[in-house]
């Protein structure tokens, strides 16, 4: 290593005779501390995520969870009546406009689920991502730079990610929620005229009623 | 480059460090300067370890979260589905005119309570993939006594393949 040999001989001399020694050494002090922050901010960033992503799994799991539940009971109440109608052999017309309506609550129900997988593809995909976006962060201006928000610059690959990161996160719920939820609204008046028209129980009825308040 | 200093790469560096300081503060005790190093060093780790939990557990919150959130939405999305398909069926028999209809309303009572029985929200929750199996089972159970067409039996096992 090169600055093994600039370790001067005597203290005196070190201003006076030498000052590319001394440059030298503030360089060596300067790379390694920047190295320090570095690491430090690696493991931090490994404790901190280790430390919440089980809450994190257990928020998501129990909202995940709450957003399927009145499709998912929609999806059953309609294939029973599927059946029941194929079981009864009733006219075609009315089975068909049965199958219909499942096929569709399938399809409402398979696009909650994706836009939720969506949702967690747009994360960066690792720790690795993200310490390249702080390859120039630097003992001197620590404050400004927290590795993500202004980070914008020459080393960062993942700026977008990042910048998702950092404001309100992609939850799947925010983005079209709004048409999502009138559609299921829809989907469970359709299935509601169909439980009437088809002469079902009136205790069904009364039920999707009270997933449709929900 | 090095990552993590050996022994040797340690006392270099603080011999070298410890000159710098020595030629720029004169005057202090070597202890003290020395401490003073050691804790530099310290210093910018911790500095740097705070600001990467602080952004770590941001991170692992909302990567947790989005993964939790498939995850919980398939296990409830399922087992929704099976508690409104008994309860539809419950419906239809309980009213129905027909005889024996008393072993299946049974059956579809016991896997409506059984759905019932326990938190599909919780993932933590210590028997939940033994009960979730409990509930398939007697769906399937279910099925059958119900006497539901096979290729609707086929349709409904694509949603078992769920893993945790």
């Amino acid at each position: 290593m090169s600055w093994v040999k600039s370790i001067p001989s005597s203290e005196d001399d070190v201003f006076d005779e030498d000052e590319e020694d001394t440059n030298l050494q503030k360089k060596e002090w300067r790379y390694n501390m920047e190295k320090r922050l570095k690491d430090g901010f690696r493991d931090g960033m490994d404790s901190g995520k280790e430390a919440s992503l089980q809450h994190g799994f257990n928020m998501g799991f129990r909202d995940g969870a709450a957003k399927m539940v009145i499709v998912g009971q929609l999806k059953g109440i309609v294939s029973a009546m599927q059946c029941w109608c194929q079981l009864q052999q009733l006219d075609p017309p009315r089975l068909a406009s049965v199958t219909e309506l499942l096929q569709i609550i399938v399809r409402h129900e398979d696009t909650m689920i994706e836009r939720m997988q969506m949702a967690q593809q747009h994360l960066p995909a690792s720790v690795g991502d993200i310490t390249d976006c702080i390859s120039d962060l630097s003992v001197q201006h620590v404050d400004s730079c927290c590795g993500g928000v202004h980070c914008s610059g020459k080393s960062c690959h993942r700026s977008e990610g990042a910048k998702e990161d950092n404001s309100t996160f992609p939850c799947p719920s925010t983005h079209c929620s709004l048409s999502m939820e009138e559609n299921l609204k829809q989907l469970l008046k359709s299935c509601m005229n169909l439980v009437y028209e088809l002469d079902f129980p009136e205790e069904l009825l009364h039920h999707v009623k009270q997933l449709m308040s929900a | 480059m090095w990552l993590v200093p050996n022994s040797t790469e340690v006392e270099l560096l603080f011999g070298v460090t410890c000159n710098f300081f020595i030629t720029m503060a004169s005057g202090c005790t070597s202890e003290d300067l020395f401490d003073a190093i050691i804790m530099a060093d310290d210093r910018f780790h911790d500095e740097g370890f705070q600001e990467g939990f602080d952004k770590g557990t941001r991170q692992g919150l909302i990567e947790g979260r989005n993964h939790g959130a498939t995850h919980g939405a398939r296990l409830s999305a399922e087992l929704s589905f099976y508690y409104g398909f008994a309860f539809t069926w419950k419906c239809i028999f309980q009213d129905s005119p027909e005889p024996r209809t008393r072993k299946k309303l049974k059956a579809l009572e016991n896997l409506l309570a059984l759905i019932q029985s326990f938190p599909h929200d919780d993932p933590q929750y210590g028997n939940l993939q033994e009960d979730v199996g409990k509930v398939r089972a007697k769906f399937r159970q279910v099925c059958s006594l119900v006497n539901v067409p096979s290729d609707f039996r086929d349709y409904v096992s694509k949603g078992e393949e769920m893993s945790f």
